[in-house]
């Protein structure tokens, strides 16, 4: 009885260590860590799960591709959005000798706390989604590269339209976020450098509800565009107490109020003909666009692949390919990746400079027509059809 | 029949605290180096089933009779087990971050103790003032005040600030002193978003710690083993959470202690026996932020870059939740329920986005069935006479 027991005892032991050692290095192939950082829970949560299915997707892809040199063992992390989280599971990922790449972070803050540590840690790392222009600009590092634009692309481009388009007087609204106020410097830099003139600037809280004060002076100032730093739903507010105001301004915003939400909470009449600028070129647009979100679908992922994903599955590309190129050995990596230059890529042409800062990325300018977010060359405003208010 | 605590002794004095530091000091060595979601599941459920096995049995009755009778042996030891984690895990970086989070986080939350669990003066801007500390050392440091002045005044600074703060706290009671601290904790944010002085809302890099010549950043080799530069903050953290703890504990025993419980209790009845209330909600109001801003200040220089967004309102939320979660007016209470919230959602994140599904579920079960938190405090013992 009691030795039957024993052997009982010894099975459940004997399996649950099985379950426990099952390891994929008894594959041939030998494996190799990849990483994924960005905010997977929290209010901006879907942009970071859309590019975490993405980069996912980019392994996956490669895993079942007869041909790849080794197998690839994806590791995603959750920064929360919060930088001293960031820092943290930065240096988790960065520790971990076995991580020889890692695609990360959405949000500006968090990237520019941890920059520090990739750098620390020697561990190469491309920025999917983050576009404040410190993150590569403010340091060094060869181990810190990205490959969406910054706000300076965003900014230069959107200004030298709006005075191609004959506008000269602007007023300048931001939330006083980093996001907003580098918004706000950027954009007066290269509309001032192009002959713009900014008629005054304010500053308002994330959180502000009535913009009567701002917007009434503003009136007086007479600006043919008014132009907004910030996200949705403070452009929402910002643009209906304009029209209660009867401000006939032209309305300017930047990649923040690229949403859906912005037309739902202003209706189709108010938000016609609000610009938009935003860094890449729409998924669908982009070569081998179709594929990739054919294969995305077809993996059933539970979130869309959101603005930034097709990124990060570039990104993650990228590093497949330099890890198969030069083998799992982080200086290496580091190393080829900074040497990327013309590589074609799912958003297009990529070169990175010497702050591994990728030179070419394109800016898509949007408009709102009939209550959906039209690019301009597409819409009835870029053929002369219909046009925007002087 | 009653109930006499020395019968029910099973582990005798300081050998029990020795034995019982040292499973505890097996299980987290285990529990810190679980990376797969099956080994920490295992760790957890055997962990809480133990507990749960001495918390239905007489033995968390002998367990609290002998740390409470062998006090001084119990202190030790939870110091070198502190000690003995931070030198097994040498050169792991992450889990010596790890480390150090909780140990500035739990002297943190020992001022918000001081505060709300002595005192009962509410302070939901724990994480504001915790900030201060963090910006004082950050913009002394680069003024090129040595660390250890730096460090200090990251305290005091925060105390000082917080004496702004005094009249509105004296004045007001129950919510109205919860929403005056709630709007400090927002001004506070806004106030470091529109200072580009303060590096504005994108942060602000903090220079390391430096003492007698020693830089904390770098990692080091001693008889020729790698420590990683996390060693050095992990002991300075140590240091300064021993310290704080010896502090609070002596604070609460001493005259004062009373005199802020009656406060706590009853103010009226206090005043009536001759108790200064304004003069002990300012001393624990001071008290409390002079140790927030203390952690936050090594938190600044251990990170190396602070941006307001670490010091949001619901941060003051996390602190607030830490005390509630450990029992009021615990210090163990506090130092365990840090260990919760710091590690349980580090060591979740291999299921990503659905950790804090478990992480809240977690919670919930801890309101239904331990409403005064993991450790209530208890009455006050004197000279453990029977």
């Amino acid at each position: 009885m009691k030795t039957l027991f024993f052997t009982r005892a010894l099975f459940v032991c004997l399996a649950l260590l099985g379950l426990l050692m099952a390891d994929p290095a008894l594959a041939a192939k030998k494996s190799v860590k990849v990483g994924f950082i960005g905010p997977l829970t929290g209010g901006v949560s879907a942009n970071g799960l859309g590019g975490r299915n993405s980069a996912e997707l980019a392994v996956m892809e490669r895993n079942e591709d007869p041909s790849a040199k080794f197998l690839y063992e994806f590791t995603a992390l959750d920064d929360e959005c919060k930088p001293n989280i960031g820092v943290q599971v930065g240096t988790k990922m960065g520790a971990d000798r076995k991580v020889i790449g890692a695609v990360t972070h959405y949000c500006s803050a968090v990237a520019l706390s941890v920059v520090d540590i990739y750098h620390r840690f020697g561990l190469p790392v491309i920025v999917w989604g983050a576009v404040q222009p410190d993150i590569t600009y403010g340091n060094d590092y060869p181990e810190v590269m990205r490959i969406c634009g910054t706000m300076i692309n965003q900014n230069e481009e959107a200004a030298k339209f709006m005075r191609s388009q004959g506008y000269k007087k602007f007023a300048i609204l931001h939330d006083t976020t980093d996001y907003g106020k580098s918004h706000k410097d950027f954009f007066s830099k290269y509309l001032t450098e192009n002959g713009g003139e900014i008629l005054g600037v304010f500053g308002v809280t994330s959180d502000q509800q009535d913009f009567t004060a701002e917007l009434t002076k503003i009136k007086s100032l007479n600006p043919e565009v008014i132009y907004f730093g910030g996200l949705t739903p403070l452009g929402v507010r910002i643009r209906s107490q304009m029209d209660k105001l009867g401000i006939k301004a032209q309305f300017e915003g930047t990649s923040g109020i690229k949403s859906d939400a912005f037309i739902e909470g202003l209706g189709k009449n108010l938000a016609e003909g609000s610009l938009s600028f935003i860094e890449g070129t729409p998924t669908e647009k982009l070569p081998g666009g179709k594929k990739f979100l054919e294969s995305y679908k077809s993996r059933n992922f539970s979130q869309g692949p959101e603005a930034y994903g097709a990124f990060a599955y570039a990104a993650m590309v990228r590093i497949l390919d330099a890890i198969e190129a030069v083998g799992p050995d982080r200086k290496k990596v580091t190393a080829t990746l900074n040497a990327t230059k013309d590589v074609d890529t799912l958003v297009g042409k990529v070169t990175f400079d010497d702050h591994g800062q990728n030179i070419v990325p394109a800016i898509s300018k949007y408009v709102v027509q009939d209550g959906v977010w039209v690019l301009w060359e597409d819409s009835e405003y870029g053929s002369g059809k219909r046009r925007l208010k002087h | 029949m009653r109930h006499h605590p020395s019968r029910d002794l099973i582990i005798p004095g300081p050998a029990g605290c020795v034995l019982m530091a040292t499973a505890l000091l097996a299980w987290s060595i285990l529990f810190l180096k679980a990376e797969e979601q099956i080994p920490i599941l295992v760790y957890m459920i055997s962990g809480s089933l133990l507990v749960l096995v001495a918390a239905l049995s007489d033995l968390h009755k002998s367990i609290s009779a002998t740390i409470s009778s062998n006090e001084s042996s119990w202190d030790k030891c939870m110091t070198l087990t502190l000690l003995a984690l931070i030198l097994i895990f040498h050169d792991d970086h992450y889990t010596l971050f790890l480390l150090g989070t909780i140990m500035v986080y739990a002297t943190a939350v020992l001022g918000l103790n001081v505060q709300l669990g002595y005192t009962g003066v509410i302070n939901f801007s724990a994480a504001s003032f915790f900030g201060i500390g963090s910006y004082t050392a950050a913009m002394s440091s680069a003024a090129g005040l040595p660390s250890l002045p730096a460090l200090l005044l990251g305290g005091i600074v925060a105390a000082l600030v917080g004496c702004v703060l005094l009249l509105p706290v004296l004045r007001t009671s129950g919510h109205y002193a919860a929403l005056v601290t709630m709007a400090f904790a927002l001004l506070f944010r806004v106030f470091l978003e529109v200072n580009e002085w303060f590096g504005g809302p994108q942060g602000i890099a903090v220079a390391p710690l430096t003492l007698f010549g020693l830089d904390f950043s770098q990692d080091m080799q001693l008889w020729g083993i790698e420590f990683s530069f996390y060693v050095k903050y992990d002991l300075a953290c140590l240091l300064l959470l021993v310290l704080a703890f010896g502090f609070v504990r002596r604070l609460e025993r001493s005259w004062l202690g009373l005199s802020m419980d009656a406060v706590r209790c009853d103010e009226t009845a206090g005043a009536c026996f001759g108790v200064d209330i304004a003069r002990w909600k300012i001393t624990a109001f001071t008290v409390g932020n002079l140790l927030s801003g203390l952690a936050g200040a090594l938190y600044a220089m251990m990170l190396a870059y602070i941006s307001p967004a670490n010091f949001a309102f619901p941060d003051s939320l996390l602190f607030l939740s830490i005390l509630l979660l450990g029992g009021m007016g615990n210090n163990w209470g506090v130092i365990l329920a840090t260990v919760f919230v710091v590690v349980i959602p580090e060591k979740f994140q291999v299921i990503q986005e659905y950790r804090y599904l478990i992480y809240a579920a977690l919670v919930l079960f801890m309101i239904l069935y331990r409403p005064m938190g993991l450790l209530p405090r208890k009455a006050r013992n004197y000279g453990r006479l029977s």
